[in-house]
């Protein structure tokens, strides 16, 4: 896609973010679909570094997205209740557990990697609920709030005020993504994909790639967990179900939806999902079969995603 | 206390069998094709359901061998209208595609029997105990094990002295060749789909009789079936085959001294499988 | 010193000797050719020189170091670049991207998060460099995947080239190409052996562009070194025919 045209995407994109709280009750929604929209687009963002830009796929993310709101929600509860701080514990957590992981994974590949990052997810999956003790199990960790932030000079209520909350979300949503292009953009992230494109001719350039891949591991998880924080910060709650194969399946489907080869096709398939997934369980008890089919069908007729879809069209 | 370690044990085994049984379904898929069939449990369910429905017609015999082809030949069909179109690809669309089919599976056998537990007899004289020292011998437990070996024992010999099997086993080492060779890789792939959602069908109908009936039977087993194929070796059906049996046989035994620890127990075998032999026990090199 | 010394290597995959007992030498500057029928065991040959495989006897020695043990991507860093039977880029990337690759990495900023603006400017330098040399210029922003076999295979040299390496080994570099294609290869190779005095080892099949720009050349048949010497010695050598030509003759 020629440059211009790129530009003026992201600037649209950027304007409707901005402008979402005002837009979205008048189109019949309201904002708090556009936080959760934000917040899956992070994960789906941040599985997508590793996915499309590094060609690996997980099946398992959902454990670390977990891990971040466990911590989240844990460290609110139970110990300090401040915001950033909870925060600051649940993406530690979540991305020591991924440093960790991915050391034990790393020599696999393809459906095998796949395979073990599933088995893995469902290790926290089953922790969540059996420990509890600590996490509540099925009944989750509740009776907490976020907290509004305090700095210093003036306090905003994130936690009355859905607006201000959608703000803090873009937020730390833009930081997010703007590191991820950052670093997509550098020798870095070129080297990471080139050993998507050609795993052998990228290890006989000298290119040390399980390394690489490792290290595109840790950081794809790291910016899931901060979306796992967001996302119990969002629900004033979190129960095993953040971490389930399932939440994994919804994080890739949005990815593949969207664009797997595109920076903001997560974004899209993201929105596009949970809208869809709104409406229609707002009219049918049987949206699992939906969804499902909905995955079907995505996978045989449009894998490029939208965005693969409108690119395609540009260079015809 | 040796009467609640053999208990265990047995149990185990019992339990290790099943797995087996479900995981080398799994494993013949992920072999030879490269799929991760993410609905294997929800065929296991199927299994169940349709046995249920046909108890009535066909008593518990009855729908206990016929039940396990119906699900076998649903597997084939979607093999060949939905997995077929896949197999060039990445195969993180044959993942997706078979957990959307899982998503299908669960919602739908909840529509057509409903989302309550339903009751299903096994044959009376089965359930009682053998003996009165051992009462945890129950002729069900009993049968189970004797069928699934049996079971097991007709895959090997298919896989070893039929025509069918040997092309899956060569196929699984180099499909090229094998379709070079004249083979029709398109059926054979749908065969060994067929064959591993057999086992699948078989372990539904064995699982309801003893676990009951819900729609959810099939996500309690499938991720051990994973764990099975992780620690028993990648690639490797007898690997397979050993894993399921390790991982249920030391399930249980970890059950008499740390009860809350027999389900993890498992998770840190895998956990040490990937880290000191990452091919698994019996896995081959070279395969990832 | 020669630059690189293979000293006696076999490689067995279980009763399958693939390579048996074979050793070079290569001096600085040189730019040698491996010729043998099919299965001669060339390929293999060649990925145990650059780490594919270890061997299962015998000893490689570059510039004066042991490097049987080393890994692919050490052996790349110690010098050692190589091309593929079937070519082998980065196929949804541009030819610039694909030369931008090793250009960052052979100067070391392969992890870097972030280029200054100097260092930007020199690999982007360094890039159009090498589009120049291998004729690609005009074609630095189309995907490579879309671009002719022959132009794929420029670029995969070029990215070798890029690795500013000692040595740089060639597997089939025209295999599977047209008249105008193989020359425009060969002028490459040619170029690049006199203006950047590399050390080339090149496997072929095409007679012609053996004897073009060999220096000297090796026979190996059925894994086995069957002779060694000038274009015209190979030519003249009775042995060598008769495995090209099978044993009727």
């Amino acid at each position: 896609m020629p440059k211009l045209d790129k530009r003026a995407g992201d600037v649209l994109i950027w304007l409707l973010l901005l402008s979402a709280p005002f837009w979205l009750p008048v189109a019949g929604s309201y904002v708090e679909l556009g936080t959760r929209v934000v917040v899956f687009a992070l994960a789906a963002t941040a599985l997508n570094f590793l996915l499309g830009y590094t060609g690996v796929l997980s099946f398992g993310h959902a454990a670390y997205f977990g891990l971040g709101a466990y911590g989240t929600a844990l460290t609110i509860k139970l110990l300090v209740a401040s915001t950033p701080v909870g925060m600051l514990v649940g993406v530690v957590v979540g991305t020591i557990a991924a440093a960790i992981i991915g050391l034990m994974i790393i020599r696999l590949r393809g459906v095998y990697f796949a395979m073990c990052t599933i088995a893995f997810g469902q290790v926290f999956y089953f922790i969540a609920f059996q420990w509890f003790s600590l996490t509540n199990g099925d009944d989750g960790v509740s009776a907490w709030h976020r907290e509004p932030l305090n700095l210093g000079f003036t306090t905003i209520d994130i936690l009355n005020s859905s607006n201000a909350f959608y703000y803090f979300v873009l937020a730390v949503f833009a930081a997010c993504v703007a590191a991820m292009a950052f670093l997509l953009r550098s020798p870095f992230g070129r080297t990471l994909q080139a050993i998507r494109e050609n795993e052998r001719r990228a290890r006989f350039l000298g290119i040390p790639v399980d390394a690489h891949i490792w290290m595109s591991w840790v950081i794809s998880c790291f910016f899931v967990s901060v979306a796992g924080t967001l996302f119990a910060l969002m629900n004033n709650f979190v129960d095993p179900r953040a971490m389930r194969w399932d939440q994994s399946g919804t994080f890739v489907i949005m990815t593949v939806l969207g664009g797997m080869r595109s920076f903001w096709g997560p974004l899209i398939g993201s929105a596009i999902y949970l809208v869809l997934q709104d409406y229609i369980s707002s009219h049918t008890e049987n949206w699992m079969s939906f969804i499902g089919l909905f995955f079907v069908l995505i996978v045989l007729f449009f894998p490029r995603g939208v965005l693969g879809l409108i690119g395609r069209k540009v260079a015809s | 206390m040796t009467q609640l370690v053999l208990f265990n044990v047995f149990n185990g085994l019992i339990i290790g069998a099943f797995y087996a049984l479900m995981a080398l379904g799994l494993s013949l898929i992920l072999n030879l094709s490269g799929v991760i069939n993410f609905a294997h449990g929800g065929f296991l369910a199927i299994g169940g359901y349709l046995a249920y429905s046909l108890v009535p017609y066909l008593g518990y015999w009855g729908a206990l061998l016929v039940s396990p082809f119906l699900v076998a030949f649903i597997g084939i069909l979607v093999e060949r209208v939905l997995i077929r179109q896949l197999y060039g690809r990445d195969p993180l669309y044959s993942l997706l595609l078979t957990f959307g089919l899982a998503f299908m599976i669960e919602d739908g056998t909840r529509f057509i029997w409903g989302a309550q537990s339903l009751p299903f007899q096994i044959p009376g004289w089965l359930s009682r105990p053998l003996s009165a020292d051992y009462f945890f011998l129950t002729g069900y437990r009993l049968f189970m094990m004797l069928l699934v070996t049996a079971v097991v024992a007709g895959l090997f010999v298919i896989l070893n002295y039929t025509r069918l099997g040997i092309r899956i086993r060569a196929g699984t080492l180099d499909l090229e060749t094998v379709s070079v060779l004249g083979v029709n890789v398109r059926v054979l792939r749908n065969l060994n789909f067929g064959l591993g959602i057999y086992l699948a069908g078989l372990a539904g109908v064995l699982a309801v009789g003893m676990l009951g009936l819900q729609p959810n039977i099939g996500d309690n087993l499938i991720m051990p079936s994973f764990i099975a194929i992780i620690v028993g070796g990648l690639g490797s059906l007898p690997g397979t085959l050993a894993g399921g049996i390790l991982i249920g046989v030391v399930s249980g035994v970890t059950t008499v001294f740390l009860p809350a620890a027999s389900e993890a127990v498992i998770y840190v075998m895998m956990a040490a499988v990937l880290i000191v032999r990452p091919r698994g026990l019996l896995g081959e090199e070279g395969r990832f | 010193m020669s630059l690189l010394q293979v000293q006696k290597v076999s490689k067995l995959f279980g009763s399958l000797v693939a390579v048996n007992d074979v050793s070079m030498t290569v001096e600085p500057g040189e730019l040698r050719a491996v010729i043998g029928p099919n299965g001669a065991g060339k390929t293999t040959f060649f990925n145990l020189i650059t780490g594919f495989f270890r061997p299962t006897s015998g000893k490689i020695v570059f510039n004066g170091d042991d490097i049987t043990a080393l890994l692919p991507a050490r052996r790349v860093w110690r010098g050692i670049a190589r091309t593929f039977q079937i070519t082998e880029v980065f196929p949804e990337l541009t030819v610039h991207e694909n030369l931008r690759i090793p250009v960052e990495v052979a100067s070391g900023f392969r992890l870097q998060p972030w280029l200054s603006r100097d260092d930007d400017a020199k690999v982007r330098a360094r890039v159009a460099e090498l589009l120049q040399m291998g004729g690609l210029s005009d074609k630095a922003p189309r995907l490579v995947g879309e671009l002719a076999h022959g132009d794929q295979r420029s670029t995969e040299i070029m990215m070798a080239i890029a690795l500013n390496p000692r040595l740089l080994l060639l597997d089939e570099p025209t295999a599977g190409m047209g008249e105008q294609e193989t020359f425009e290869i060969i002028q490459l190779i040619r170029r690049l052996h006199k203006d950047s005095k590399l050390t080339i080892v090149l496997i072929e099949h095409d007679m012609r562009v053996v004897f073009h720009l060999a220096d000297r050349i090796m026979v190996l048949d059925q894994g086995k070194f069957l002779a060694e010497g000038t274009p015209q010695e190979i030519a003249k050598n009775e042995a060598v025919q008769t495995a090209y030509l099978g044993k009727a003759a």
